[in-house]
């Protein structure tokens, strides 16, 4: 059985990713600006200040944002920032209570007064244009079953206006929702993490300004890592992303060459 | 009374716009009712439709529709429901099979009602098949996985890509791709446009989406109104130019200079 | 009957929606019609889940082509909710079903994008024409400036790539956005007074 032509190009990609997971090349990288800018965001927000986190992604992209949405975590909690987590996504919710209960754990830090998880809500553009009015409304009760309003840090935080900052962890356009919904309605502030894949698409709303923030997909987690002195999951899955880029480049180079060569023949 | 308890000061610039775009509409009905009629430039994505529906007769093979992962309100997805009320309308007349999996239960409700009434009025009620327009979960990726596997299976002849879409674009249309069929997309989500240029035969950028349902129908007050999004989008650009223009001269200084 | 129905529920929320974003004074309703959209979604997800179910189960009974995927689907559908009575939290079924069946399945499904991203970058980014040529260039150069080994190559791949993502993308997709604004507010309006027809029925 002869193998079709782009059989090839997937085991060459396989390749690529395997190799240097199993044998890391340890290539050193230079940090982006975005994540220089998102790092200083975080840093201008006073401790006991309030964060929301929202992770708005699938367990499809687990790889990609579970490194983003820990090193965030990570920052906010060394530097006391309490965070309110949530999911607008059914399948992120789970993930999420995952890291930031890890997170916590390893600071210290105190379900319910440092941090509360409110779990899962359908229908995203009314939970949060709903979070606009009254976070315990939408969410009677967190992902324990614990009623919401009996949590000591939501008798403190009503709505956006307590919030500091909103960080949408996303791996589709919900981004854009929390932009449409929150940051043009209630004006809260909203930055977003995302795949590097969405990047692109995001960038006219951070070039404007209705992002003040924005990381870019497990590059930007990298860079987030170093920025903290605390290299994890993304700097390590950074070779195996530049062997990747590699050989598509190679593809893309055969794929030309076989093109212009055709041609002369 | 104080104005900004009734009307925040920054909702105004957003009535102004909505204002705008509602005077040109009503613009356009008002010519319309003098008599005009309204053309848009032929869209090839939208034309090309009708060729892929025929050639999958021919081959005696199904047509694949699907809107991505958007949900009910999200624009991009009423106006796929008003391509897939023309695709309906065209398979029904034919009798070629129309899969549409989906991927939100509420989008999945509207499409049956859309598939069954359009094959009711191409006289073919029968051609409306509940077991082949369903829902099949909410997760992109599981959904993704479905509906390249139902593209494997079924090996459609032609595959229409309408509405918002995210990650699942590509492999979607390389599955496509790979099972030769005529491929057409349309989709808002800029992003996903470069996948579609690459893997489709016809793609509909941006705002063509929103004009393929009219397009296809004729229907002269949806043309009409495309007209009209056509003068505000002058408008607009107008707009921007005087305020690049002004931008300009005071960043430099200029008029000081004059 | 129907159809005009449809047409003045769709005509008094549109207006209502309206009504409220510019003038907020009626907090309370608008409250009430986010709650009812939630319920409204929910009811939908209940009615499509259920359908699906008995399609596929109709399929297993029936022993037609393709019975045992459906029979994996049946299968799904029942193990998780009934695992979840259990309990969701990190030792329960649930979880574990969850993190060792559905993340690697779907982690799966999403990573087979980097090979079709493979095969279409091989077959789509041909020099064929200038343009062509130039828009295998940026890709070259963005790819190139996003990884640690752009950077090895040449320290000034991720400017370069910077650049391009800040000033022609942003560019090019401001001008599609621009249209897609214009364009989803027109529908949005033809929906309402019902012009736009297309998804309740096709108009003859």
């Amino acid at each position: 059985m002869r193998l079709p032509r782009r059989a090839f190009a997937f085991l060459a990609v396989f390749a690529a990713v395997t190799f240097p997971l199993l044998h890391p090349l340890n290539i050193s990288d230079r940090v982006s600006p975005e994540a220089v800018k998102f790092k200083a965001l975080i840093d201008s927000i006073p401790a006991g200040s309030v964060v929301m986190v929202s992770f708005d992604h699938e367990a499809s992209t687990v790889a990609e944002v579970r490194p983003l949405a820990t090193v965030l975590a990570r920052h906010l909690f060394s530097r006391d920032v309490k965070i309110i987590g949530l999911s607008l996504f059914a399948e992120g919710t789970a993930i999420g209570n995952q890291v930031l209960s890890l997170v916590a754990e390893e600071y210290g830090k105190k379900y319910g007064q440092d941090w509360v998880f409110l779990g899962f809500r359908p229908q995203f553009q009314a939970a949060i244009l709903g979070m606009g009015e009254s976070i315990t409304n939408v969410f009677p009760r967190d992902y324990y079953g614990k009623t919401t309003s009996e949590l000591p840090l939501l008798k403190e935080v009503f709505n956006y206006s307590q919030i500091a900052l909103v960080v949408s962890v996303a791996d589709g356009d919900l981004g854009y929702a929390w932009v449409d919904y929150a940051y043009t309605r209630y004006h809260a502030r909203v930055s977003a993490m995302l795949t590097a894949v969405m990047v692109a698409s995001y960038m006219p709303l951070y070039a404007s300004g209705q992002l003040s923030g924005l990381v870019n997909g497990l590059k930007g987690a990298a860079d987030y890592e170093r920025l903290l002195d605390k290299p994890g999951a993304a700097i390590r899955s950074m070779d195996a992303q530049s062997m990747a880029h590699a050989v598509i480049l190679l593809l893309i180079l055969g794929g030309n060459a076989a093109y212009w060569w055709g041609r002369k023949k | 009374m104080n104005t900004l308890i009734w009307l925040p000061a920054e909702k105004i610039p957003v009535l102004i716009a909505f204002l705008c775009v509602a005077a040109a509409l009503l613009g356009v009905f008002l010519l319309k009712r003098k008599g005009k009629s309204f053309k848009i430039r032929a869209l090839p994505g939208a034309s090309a439709i009708e060729e892929a529906i025929g050639r999958a007769t021919e081959m005696g093979k199904p047509v694949f529709f699907t809107s991505g992962t958007g949900e009910i309100d999200r624009m991009a997805t009423l106006a796929a429901l008003s391509v897939l009320g023309e695709v309906a309308y065209k398979t029904a007349q034919y009798g070629t099979p129309l899969f549409y999996p989906n991927n939100d239960p509420v989008v999945a409700t509207v499409a049956q009602e859309v598939v069954s009434e359009a094959a009711s009025k191409a006289g073919h009620p029968e051609a409306y098949k509940p077991e082949n327009v369903f829902f099949v979960t909410k997760s992109q990726f599981g959904y993704t996985a479905h509906a390249s596997g139902l593209m494997e299976r079924l090996k459609p002849a032609a595959t229409l890509y309408f509405g918002t879409f995210e990650g699942e674009s590509l492999i979607l249309a390389e599955t496509g791709f790979a099972q030769g069929a005529i491929q057409i997309a349309a989709t808002d989500s800029t992003i996903q446009l470069a996948f579609f240029l690459v893997a489709c035969d016809y793609t509909l950028i941006g705002e063509e989406l929103f004009a393929a349902g009219g397009s296809l129908s004729g229907d002269q007050e949806v043309l009409g109104s495309i007209v009209a999004q056509d003068w505000l989008k002058a408008a607009v650009i107008l707009l921007l130019l005087v305020g690049a223009i002004l931008a300009t001269f005071t960043t430099f200084n200029l008029a000081s200079r004059l | 009957m129907t159809r005009r129905l449809v047409f003045w529920i769709t005509l008094s929320f549109g207006v209502f929606m309206l009504f409220q974003f510019f003038i907020p004074v009626v907090g309370g309703a608008y409250r009430k019609v986010l709650d009812w959209m939630q319920v409204i979604y929910l009811s939908s997800l209940l009615v499509g889940v259920i359908a699906l179910g008995l399609q596929h189960l109709r399929k297993v009974s029936t022993l037609s082509s393709g019975w045992g995927y459906s029979l994996v689907t049946v299968a799904g559908l029942v193990a998780m909710p009934v695992a979840a009575f259990w309990g969701t939290g990190e030792s329960s079924v649930f979880f574990w079903l969850f993190n060792n069946m559905q993340v690697p399945m779907q982690s799966t499904v999403f990573s087979l994008l980097a090979f079709f991203v493979a095969s279409a970058a091989f077959r789509g980014f041909r020099a064929r024409s200038l343009p062509a040529f130039l828009l295998l260039v940026s890709a070259a150069i963005v790819m190139l400036g996003r990884v640690p080994i752009g950077t090895k190559l040449y320290f000034d791949f991720p400017a370069w790539s910077q650049a391009l993502l800040d000033i022609p993308s942003v560019a090019a997709r401001r001008g599609i956005l621009i249209g897609i604004g214009l364009g989803s507010v027109a529908t949005s309006l033809r929906v309402i007074l019902g012009i736009e027809r297309g998804f309740f029925g096709r108009k003859v």
